[in-house]
């Protein structure tokens, strides 16, 4: 297991090398000039101005020693400044949008789990009964709805609708409260308020980005528990006498969650991209906002810090789904 | 006794093929069927878009009055109400689905295409390097024969192609530092850039030198694989995003070339292209395990020992026995295509205006949610409809095409 793991942390710095090469490239090739914006800003800037100030920042220089000037900076921890906000990006990023992301995504992700992992259970259970008829079918729904389109369905419902009809208005459309963590040091607010606050700007942002997974892990949970329930060892279980209770949650529970492990480790980019547009539509100043903001302004050291975080990720939660799939099973084994 | 008799009388002489056993397996699949109509509907409608649309999708009103037209609320004459612009919302989804269909067929088909080739030599080949480099001196039996031929000159320019790219981004990279250094100043950043330089110059001669006589194999699973895992390294969507805008821009001489070429399908062709760049990876994945089972199959060594090519064992005999999880596949590609191509035009980077697409018709819906709810509804309604129909049918065939599989 060690040397395994040894094995996928070496394979992992080349994969981040060319995906950081991809990246960089794909970012830096985006049309219009980072610049373009502060000349639109100064029209009487002349030309010369212009070219020193791109010289200024390196852009005359060929892409690939942008690159690896960029490189040498990250590996030091040094992201570049924010065109748009002047802050650090690796500040901004990560001090400032990424905690909140965390908290829209594994909100969602536990809610998701809690979701989709009963419903499963019982939709397997009760196989071909009307409830797993109603079940999948509505997990298809899930897995059919865009979340852009059930984001200004809830938004629609819960910020016009009910608080027209029914004066219902305990959700607000978007954004964050203008509530600061230094708020609930100095005691202006109490830690009830704050989190109360918070609950109610997250419920519409995280119930758009559950939905998808809720949906397609309960598909998952069905199939896995389906296969666990035909084997040998749950049928030994029965005809030893053990009653369904324990049957279903000692034997084949253990077994049918197995899968699931790998599957919440490899949902990560699908999450990420689920934030991006759930944070779009509600105006949530998150990582996903930052990063399409960023490419829309050319704002290329956010950019470029916050997509090289979201790789490394992805690659360290591949590894860590794949560790705790042999964890969890020791049926399987690396060597 | 009579009734069997009558029961083998009434069965057909011969036995049915596979695929009318899987198409009477479907019929039976309610949900499948169901949606199967809608999907044939939904086609329909496209291809009659002009003659069932009430008005045309991008006309805006004019003359006196004009505010009154904007943001009509559903009415007899506008069905659906009309837009920020007065254009009829109605026909606009009509059109759009021209666009959100045509975008989802391509895309899926394409995706799966290269998916399977790409999958099947991957799984054809998986431990068994091809010759890949046989150097201008080197000497190895065959290496002058058919297409590899070719395809050993070329390899000697891409091979030192990319050796003199090396040499010249090693000194374009450190020609500053190193003639400072000359220049007599040796700080230690200029003497590692010196080091670093000479370093990469050595191992380029070495390399040049021994591509002289050497010989390399290289397994085509290793490859894919490799390429499969980093794809799966970038951040999806906001690649899309950039890829979109670097393929559109027409300043760029890529953009400039996309529109010569394709004129005015130009944004459909470069979302297509765009979702095939990631769509390929799930299919390819699929087609290379079946594969990989497939080719340890008695009738590939049959195929083999009659002394069929590669090429029509891996595309005749082992693609068509995989040819049922493709089907599927395909399938719900169509649904994920049509659901990317939304969420992209959605954003402002898939199909622009004035071109309808249910994805782009929800970009202003949501601006003007507030006071033009109906705008919302219909597009999105549309696109669920269809992805719906699409995940139906692609269950029921997943349940039809395997005969292993239970009836659900």
């Amino acid at each position: 297991m060690f040397t395994y793991i040894v094995r996928r942390l070496s394979q992992m710095l080349p994969l981040l090398f060319f995906a950081s090469v991809a990246i960089f490239s794909l970012v830096a090739l985006q049309p219009g000039d980072p610049l373009d914006a502060l000349r639109m800003a100064n029209p009487t800037m002349t030309q010369e101005q212009f070219e020193a100030l791109r010289r200024g920042h390196g852009l005359d220089q060929p892409i690939y020693v942008r690159y690896f000037r960029w490189l040498g900076r990250a590996v030091q921890g040094d992201m570049g400044r924010s065109r748009t906000y002047g802050v650090p990006a690796a500040q901004f990023i990560f001090q400032e949008r990424l905690p909140r992301t965390l908290i829209l995504t594994i909100t969602s992700l536990t809610i998701a789990l809690l979701v989709a992992i009963p419903v499963g259970i019982f939709s397997a259970v009760r196989q071909y009964s009307a409830g797993d008829y109603a079940v999948t079918f509505f997990s298809f729904v899930g897995l059919s709805t865009p979340n852009f389109f059930l984001g200004i369905l809830l938004m629609y419902l819960f910020v016009i609708y009910l608080p027209e009809t029914f004066g219902f208005r305990a959700l607000p459309a978007g954004g964050i409260p203008n509530l600061m963590l230094s708020d609930l040091e100095t005691g202006r607010v109490t830690l009830g308020e704050y989190l109360r606050q918070w609950a109610t700007y997250l419920v519409l942002p995280v119930f758009t980005l559950a939905t998808g997974s809720m949906a397609s892990w309960t598909r998952f949970m069905r199939a896995s528990m389906l296969e666990v329930l035909n084997q040998d060892y749950v049928r030994t279980a029965r005809s030893k006498g053990l009653n369904e209770r324990k049957v279903l949650y000692k034997h084949a529970l253990r077994n049918g969650l197995i899968p699931i492990v790998t599957l919440v480790g490899l949902s990560m980019p699908s999450l990420f991209n689920g934030a991006l547009i759930t944070e779009t539509i509600f105006s949530y100043p998150g990582m996903g906002r930052a990063i399409f903001d960023a490419l829309v302004n050319k704002d290329f050291n956010v950019a470029m810090a916050a997509l090289i975080f979201i790789a490394i990720l992805v690659v360290f939660f591949n590894l860590v789904a794949d560790v705790m799939y042999a964890v969890v099973d020791p049926r399987i084994r690396y060597d | 006794m009579a009734t069997v008799d009558k029961a083998i009388r009434s069965a057909p002489l011969h036995s049915e093929n596979a695929w009318q056993l899987a198409w009477r397996r479907l019929r039976r699949h309610r949900l499948a069927m169901v949606s199967l109509v809608v999907l044939v509907l939904l086609i329909l409608m496209a291809i009659f878009a002009p003659y069932i649309a009430p008005h045309d999708p991008t006309a805006q009103p004019r003359g006196a009055g004009l505010r009154a037209m904007y943001f009509q609320a559903p009415s007899a004459t506008h069905l659906l109400g009309t837009d920020d612009l007065g254009r009829d919302v109605l026909s606009r989804l009509i059109y759009g689905s021209r666009v959100s269909l045509l975008v989802g067929f391509l895309a899926a088909f394409s995706s799966v295409m290269v998916g399977t080739v790409l999958g099947a030599l991957a799984g054809y080949f998986s431990g068994r390097p091809l010759r890949f480099y046989v150097g201008p001196l080197a000497r190895e039996a065959g290496a002058w024969r058919g297409s590899f031929a070719v395809w050993r000159v070329l390899s000697w320019g891409l091979y030192y192609g990319a050796l003199y790219m090396v040499a010249t981004v090693a000194w374009t990279l450190s020609e500053d530092a190193v003639r400072i250094g000359v220049a007599g100043e040796w700080t230690t950043n200029n003497i590692l850039s010196a080091v670093g330089l000479v370093g990469t110059w050595l191992a380029v001669a070495w390399a040049a030198w021994r591509g002289v006589t050497a010989r390399f194999r290289l397994d085509v699973d290793i490859v894919i694989s490799r390429l499969i895992d980093f794809m799966l390294t970038l951040p999806g969507l906001p690649i899309l995003l950039v890829l979109s805008a670097i393929l559109r821009d027409p300043r760029s001489p890529v953009g400039n070339w996309m529109y010569a070429v394709f004129g005015n399908a130009q944004s459909v062709v470069i979302i297509v292209l765009i979702l095939v760049i990631f769509g390929w990876i799930t299919t390819a994945r699929l087609v290379r395990g079946s594969i990989l089972s497939l080719r340890e199959r008695e009738f590939t060594t049959a195929a083999e020992s009659l002394g069929a090519s590669q090429g029509s064992i891996v595309f005749k005999h082992l693609v068509p026995n995989a040819a049922a999880p493709i089907i599927v596949e395909g399938t719900l590609q169509v649904g994920i295509a049509i659901l990317v191509e939304a969420a992209l035009s959605f954003l402002g980077f898939g199909i622009q205006p004035p071109v309808s697409t249910w994805g782009n018709m929800l970009t202003n819906a949501q601006t003007y949610i507030f006071f033009a709810p109906w705008l919302a509804f219909p597009p999105g309604i549309m696109i669920v409809i269809t992805v719906l129909s699409i995940n139906f049918l692609g269950d029921g065939l997943r349940d039809a095409l395997d005969p292993h599989r239970r009836q659900t």
